[in-house]
């Protein structure tokens, strides 16, 4: 176990590794002078070169290759071009918010997904079981935000219930804690909210009641049934075995919606990271782009990197 | 009263092609403390006999007539409740796949936890020591009752599996083919230890096994299944002197340790579709003595000596039978093709001392 | 003989597949819809009323702006007076074709190393794969804004980014299924009667693992679509040709959604539609190919 630990950790660094090589190559070795697409025209040749030295513009490539790996390693990511705050700062604030997106609506697809997955896949061929997965494929496949779009226009503009974006009402509460308690909050985020969870649940259901089928025909739900076990006892025992994927999958689920919210975060005007991302790459604010997308890439990583010890540890098997 | 009496059992399966007559009025009794071997080919029905005692046939199955008698109630239509009150207490399981017999995520000792909390109140400490002592019996470690079923050999596994069976102190063990997939000399231990555990607790017990060698060394009285239906059934007369050829044809099958240039032969032909059962004896397509009588009119089962019954028509040629049985060529010769009676058990056995 | 035997069972197999796909019930209806998108962006420009940036224009010369579903515009118009259903149907052409060319290029990509990586094993199969694992950490959304922010936003770069996305899944799958493929006896019985490594590779394998890529092609048909949709609503999508993202950006940067319902619905339901279809197909000739892959 432990050296599987370690073998899966040096992979996690190489593969940070690749991806800030492959960002540094975007941002420097693209033709083009990065500083000509913010310097105004109005900026004397001094006053350019200035920056240029600020930003160590003028070391040879490989030192600004030296300096980029080592400030990314240790977040330092400098200060934005437009916002006057450092970038980290900026990005931790957006990295919250879409937390206070993403973890409720993960949550509710989790637990409820889990239990609706295992309960199809024990009541096979039941008229429950063809609703939620017909249900669950159809809310699968379809485009995400335009189903955000639809909810805004019905819930939003139509029926007028919710409120139609952003996280807080204007003048509403600050700070992470405060917004985390508010009632103005839980309005913003019920619906952005409802149209997550509307996709991502059916990743637990497709997922656990596919499991769930496999784990049913298995030989030791006869014993357990033998053994006479009360049948509340027996599916726990089944939905624990079923469960096993669906670890692996939740950190998986994290990462990709972790990307993928930057379309709701758009549509709902949620200030989280990938909405700051669009915003820095419209105003050519890189260094908060470049800060956006690394800090995207590392939690993609570090979730992929969480299922494969989270599985080692879940299933006693895999651990000999 | 018999312990277990099963009456005329009619088990079907839902199958594409229609409903196939696994178990077909079958009738067997078992005594208390008496141990009965039920062998034939595989499909025959004698899996399905066993999960319709337990009453864990597959979704696809139904049992269509008769009685499962256990104590003189039938386990048929029992209420739920009440079959679950009884299942392990009182009837309980060796299964035909020890690998998976197990939840891979339990370990061993909670796993025969549950069964003991299911049916009764025992003290924490009293739990662990009738699963030590339990474990000792079947000849494993003491401290390895907290391991998890991956931890366990596959031989290993079917004694940890013999031990959750007694774990309730059951008075009818049915053992479903309890050595498939082990190797040779795992199997002598198994069944030894099942044999044992048979003579020192006088428990009522079912081995269900295609090898006829196993039935004979173990089993105090045999039943010989085949196509869903009962042909043979008595006590150690059966296979020392048969009546029906095909209880022939299976003990030729195997090696006798009396006669041990007595060559191999194997029945050929396949069992026949229980979709569409073929008239009269269902034997009849393979029998090589069968005659018209045999494919229109269904032998019934006649009783050749006391407790000893036997389905076919020419029960009073038996010496002929059996003369003629002995030589190769009524089987089609001694490597006859489309063997489906196949002893791998003891071709097993000859690959590992080579 | 053998090799062209292995070749026929894997192709037919899957033409076999595809054409049993009518048994499902939403199978049938699925095709049935992916056939009139095809068919709509082939004969599409032809029966379009309108260019996809033509500007309609009132009797009094004014810009037809925002008006709803009338005889003339059947889908109405948006807010600079083009014709939304003609919009629709040019977008249909560029849908299929980006769903297509994506789909084609990674599965080829994908297929090839995951066959490379599958069957030679070693130090080939441990760059290729450290090579997936690089391209799975990478966020593809964020990363392909930044990459077109930075060059310039064209269809083929979209098309391109999505191909660089795609082919890990594909490559991933199939090097799995060589590796259960490698050690079946047919592959060493071919190795020891002396046929050479691309031999086998080319004639045994690929022709076994082709009705994977088959699988994975709709799957990058339905994901390509997709993701092309997505980062045309994002603003990073090919201004010049016109797609239902860029109908989707346009709707909801003029706030159609208050205003204009008969803007959004079409190239919203028209991608929903689409993309559900390929998916319902896609699933319904995966449990084809394989009875027990009742997953995602």
């Amino acid at each position: 176990m432990g050296r599987y630990i370690a073998r899966r950790l040096l992979l996690l660094v190489l593969v940070i590794w690749c991806i800030l090589t492959i960002l540094f190559a975007l941002f420097h070795l693209l033709p083009g002078d990065p500083t000509s697409i913010f310097v105004d025209n109005n900026f004397s040749v001094e006053m350019i070169q200035r920056q240029k030295r600020l930003w160590g513009l003028t070391d040879p490539l490989w030192l600004q290759y030296l300096h980029y790996i080592r400030n990314m390693a240790f977040f330092r990511f400098g200060d934005s071009f437009f916002q006057d705050q450092p970038v980290a700062t900026i990005l931790v604030d957006r990295t919250a918010n879409t937390c206070l997106m993403i973890v409720p609506a993960l949550i509710v697809s989790v637990a409820l997904g889990t239990v609706l997955g295992a309960l199809a896949g024990w009541r096979r061929a039941s008229r429950f079981e063809q609703t939620t997965v017909t249900v669950s494929l159809f809310l699968h496949s379809a485009p995400s935000f335009f189903v955000g779009i639809l909810a805004l226009m019905v819930f939003s503009y139509d029926l007028r219930w919710l409120p139609p974006g952003g996280m807080v009402s204007l003048g509403g509460p600050q700070g992470f804690w405060a917004v985390l308690g508010s009632r103005d909050y839980l309005q913003h985020l019920i619906l952005p909210a409802l149209v997550l969870v509307s996709r991502e649940i059916t990743g637990p259901i497709l997922l656990l009641r596919s499991s769930m089928l496999e784990v049913k025909s298995s030989d030791f739900i006869d014993i357990l049934r033998a053994k006479g076990l009360r049948e509340r006892h027996i599916l726990t025992h089944a939905t624990r075995n079923a469960l096993l994927p669906l670890v692996t999958y939740i950190a998986v689920m994290t990462s990709t919606l972790f990307q993928g919210q930057v379309l709701l975060e758009i549509i709902f005007a949620w200030p989280g990271i990938g909405r700051e991302l669009v915003t820095a790459l419209g105003d050519l604010d890189y260094p908060v782009a470049q800060g956006a997308l690394y800090i995207m890439a590392l939690v993609t990583l570090t979730m992929n990197f969480g299922a494969d010890l989270l599985y080692g540890l879940i299933d006693p098997r895999s651990s000999t | 009263m018999a312990l277990v009496e099963i009456e005329g059992l009619e088990i079907r399966y839902r199958t594409e092609a229609g409903d196939a007559r696994a178990v077909d009025g079958v009738s067997l009794s078992i005594e208390g403390g008496q141990y009965l071997g039920l062998v034939g080919e595989s499909g025959c029905g004698k899996s399905t006999i066993a999960k319709a005692i337990l009453g864990i046939l597959p979704p696809a199955g139904r049992i269509e007539a008769g009685a499962i008698r256990y104590a003189g109630r039938d386990l048929v239509g029992l209420p739920p409740a009440e079959l679950r009150r009884l299942r392990w207490r009182d009837i309980a399981l060796v299964p035909q796949s020890a690998m998976n017999g197990f939840d891979p995520v339990y370990t061993i000792e909670r796993q025969m936890t549950e069964a003991i909390i299911a049916h009764r109140r025992m003290p924490r400490a009293e739990r662990r020591q009738r699963i030590e002592a339990l474990f000792e019996m079947v000849g494993l470690e003491r401290s390895r009752i907290k391991d998890y079923p991956h931890q366990f050999s596959g031989g290993m596994r079917q004694r940890a599996m013999i031990a959750m069976a007694l774990v309730l102190d059951p008075d009818f063990i049915v053992a479903d083919e309890p050595t498939t997939g082990l190797d040779v000399i795992v199997q002598d231990q198994i069944l030894h230890r099942i044999r044992t555990i048979h003579d020192a607790t006088d428990k009522a017990m079912l081995l269900i096994t295609h090898d006829m060698a196993v039935v004979s060394e173990n089993c105090d009285r045999i039943a010989v299944m085949y196509a869903g239906r009962i042909m043979e059934y008595g006590g150690a007369s059966v296979f020392e002197a048969p009546y029906h050829p095909y209880t022939l044809g299976l003990c030729n099958a195997f090696p006798n340790l009396a006669d041990r240039d007595r060559p191999l032969i194997s029945i050929p032909g396949a069992p026949p579709d229980l979709v569409a059962p073929p008239a009269g004896c269902r034997f009849h397509a393979r029998c090589p003595f069968a005659t018209t009588r045999c494919t229109t009119e269904v032998p019934e089962l006649l009783e050749v000596a006391p407790g000893h019954v036997v389905a076919c028509h020419y029960v009073d040629r038996a010496e002929e039978f059996r003369a003629r049985a002995a030589d190769p060529a009524t089987w089609g010769g001694p490597c006859a093709s489309g063997s489906q009676v196949l002893p791998s058990r003891h071709r097993t056995a000859n690959r590992d001392i080579t | 003989m053998t090799m062209t035997g292995a070749y026929v069972s894997g192709f037919s197999r899957t033409l076999r597949a595809l054409g049993t796909i009518r048994r499902y019930p939403s199978g049938t209806a699925s095709l049935i819809v992916v056939l009139a998108f095809i068919i709509l962006g082939i004969v599409g420009p032809t029966v379009a009323p309108h260019g996809p940036f033509d500007v309609l224009y009132n009797q009094d010369r004014s810009v037809l702006r925002l008006s709803p579903p009338t005889w003339r515009a059947w889908f109405g118009t948006t807010n600079q007076g083009m014709d939304v259903a003609s919009q629709l149907i040019w977008g249909t052409r560029v849908a299929l074709l980006v769903g297509l060319l994506s789909a084609l290029g990674s599965v080829v990509i994908g297929t090839l190393v995951g066959l490379v990586a599958g069957y030679f094993g070693g130090w080939t199969d441990e760059i290729l794969m450290r090579l997936t694992d690089v391209a799975f950490g990478i966020p593809f959304l964020p990363f392909a804004m930044v990459v077109i922010s930075i060059a310039r936003p064209s269809i083929g770069l979209v098309i391109l980014l999505v191909i660089c996305f795609l082919w890990r899944t594909t490559a991933r799958v199939i090097r799995a299924q060589v590796l259960t493929l490698r050690s079946r006896p047919f592959i060493w019985a071919a190795r020891a009667a002396g046929a050479g490594h691309l031999h086998v590779l080319f004639r045994h394998i690929t022709p076994n693992v082709l009705p994977l890529s088959f699988l994975y092609m709709a799957v990058g048909v339905q994901a390509g679509v997709m993701l092309e949709a997505a980062l045309s609503f994002l603003g990073f999508g090919d201004p010049n040709v016109m797609s239902w993202g860029i109908m989707l950006n346009a709707a909801f940067a003029a706030g159609a959604m208050r205003s204009a319902w008969w803007w959004v619905l079409p190239p919203g339901l028209a991608l929903s539609l689409f993309v559900i279809s390929i998916f319902m197909i896609t699933r319904a000739y995966e449990e084809l190919l394989d009875p027990r892959l009742r997953a995602v």
